[in-house]
């Protein structure tokens, strides 16, 4: 299993680092996780919350996140990164502060288009963070892989089949969405917009495994969102290191 | 251990999605240990919220000792709204009052007058409180928080202890405010070990949102309710205890 969606840092009451992640991930069976930094080290001190997630060993992989008010200290901090071994873009736009579709942040995305990077971006609360926007930008970058994260958690729920169907290179985080939000995308879309992601230390890699046993789908869907996707999405060959 | 459910939902459809009757509510909470669920209306956030009080009264006491009803009031409708809610709690079965202002599109700050009526009849009748919370811009957690303090002697809560993106104000506004209560539905295993630790376990009920045809909330919203590592005492506390406790003494 390949978790696409956990966190490690500090952030007011949550806090994770790699070998507690480590710990959690044997205990569920997942191989392998793709990590963001969060709290102060992806709203602001990026290169320690960077180094934090791209340093914690070969069965964590790190998503780089930056600040795109930043400009051009943001863009040498993603070649940094891309050099580093990161596997795609994290950024949250409410914590951030900016609009997806405003100008400051199209370098950043040009760039996440230039390496070839998925960019995971947190949704939810409106403003900021509104799914739609994720969606404006997925549709004006279309070979970019673009993932919904926690599927617009919690009142954006019912945005979210009509974003997914309005961009083909939209996919869901299902770490934070119930499981009949999760099923709405598998049925209408299929289980490739789907995937399997933990949002530790905020959600437990039981609950979430719990709500996808639950859908009882066939090995094929199940396999392609707990695994296969990920795998692809973020290029990691196999799911164990 | 013992449940009861201080948050879900018991009505004939939401919008055009018909919904099954409360058998299939009952069900689920056998399947999964509660014992007791306190229901509010659906469609009555959006009109004629007489016949709908009227109507999950009824569906109610078909399970009287599993099912306990909310009363919804239209406070956009002034006193009228205060009468109605005057109205329904001579009904014993009627425990606690539910606005979604979000749904219900009010801002309590506009209907001050009101609201303040409908917390003193709160207040006097020993019946909590709970609207939706999590939401801009009717419906956010510091909005909710702030009718607490309008009338301190009644029982507010809100009604998803921050939701996804207010846990950590709303654990703050709980431990604050002495009659801000938090019912926690929705949010995740980390958050309810914050909210638990910031505002006291003898703070927080457990709330599913569920209805009867989707039995899946109920079991997703208790495997976070599990998995956030508290101690039994705080688990008794969040799971039922609380609930029992703050809830409009039955047959007042």
């Amino acid at each position: 299993m390949i978790d696409a969606h956990a966190m490690l840092g500090d952030e007011t009451y949550l806090r994770l680092d790699a070998a507690d992640l480590l710990r959690r991930m044997d205990a569920a069976g997942v191989d392998l996780a793709v990590a963001r930094p969060m709290g102060a080290g992806m709203i602001v001190d990026h290169r320690a919350g960077n180094d934090l997630v791209l340093k914690a060993g070969p069965r964590i992989r790190g998503l780089a996140s930056v600040n795109p008010w930043w400009g051009a200290k943001a863009l040498d901090e993603l070649a940094r990164c891309r050099d580093l071994g990161a596997v795609g873009l994290f950024l949250d736009p409410a914590r951030q502060g900016f609009f997806p579709t405003e100008p400051v942040a199209t370098p950043v995305f040009e760039r996440a288009a230039e390496y070839g990077w998925p960019v995971l971006m947190k949704t939810g609360a409106y403003i900021y963070a509104d799914i739609l926007a994720l969606a404006e930008v997925a549709r004006a970058f279309p070979r970019t892989t673009f993932i919904a994260g926690f599927g617009g958690y919690a009142d954006m729920w019912f945005e979210l089949p009509m974003a997914i169907r309005s961009a083909p290179n939209l996919l869901l985080d299902a770490s934070m969405i119930w499981g009949a939000g999760i099923r709405e995308i598998v049925d209408r879309h299929g289980p490739e917009r789907v995937l399997f992601g933990s949002a530790e230390p905020r959600n437990r890699y039981k609950v979430v495994l719990k709500t996808i046993d639950r859908l009882e789908l066939d090995e094929a869907a199940r396999r392609a969102i707990l695994h296969d996707n990920a795998a692809r999405v973020f290029k990691i060959e196999g799911g164990r290191p | 251990m013992k449940i009861l459910d201080f948050h879900a939902h018991l009505d004939d459809r939401w919008l055009h999605k018909p919904i099954p009757d409360a058998s299939h509510m009952i069900a689920a909470m056998d399947r999964f240990g509660v014992g007791q669920t306190c229901v509010y209306t659906m469609m009555g956030f959006y009109a004629d919220t007489p016949r709908n009080n009227d109507l999950l009264l009824e569906r109610c006491r078909r399970y009287p000792d599993r099912l306990i009803p909310f009363v919804t009031v239209d406070p956009k409708e002034g006193p009228a709204a205060v009468d109605e809610l005057e109205r329904c709690l001579e009904f014993p079965e009627f425990r606690g009052i539910k606005f979604h202002p979000w749904l219900q599109a009010f801002a309590s700050s506009m209907l001050e007058e009101t609201m303040t009526a409908i917390l003193k009849v709160a207040a006097r009748t020993d019946t909590p409180v709970l609207l939706h919370d999590g939401t801009p811009p009717y419906s956010t957690t510091f909005q909710v928080a702030d009718l607490a303090r309008w009338v301190p002697g009644a029982k507010v809560f809100l009604g998803h202890a921050g939701s996804a993106d207010y846990v950590d104000p709303a654990a703050r506004l709980i431990r604050d405010i002495p009659n801000l209560y938090g019912c926690y539905c929705g949010s995740r295993p980390g958050d309810l070990a914050h909210l638990v630790e910031t505002a006291g376990a003898d703070k927080i009920t457990f709330g599913s949102d569920f209805d009867p045809g989707s039995w899946e909330l109920l079991a997703e919203r208790l495997d976070n309710t599990i998995e956030a590592g508290l101690s039994p005492e705080d688990l008794e506390a969040v799971l039922w205890r609380n609930a029992e406790r703050i809830l409009r003494p039955s047959g007042s």
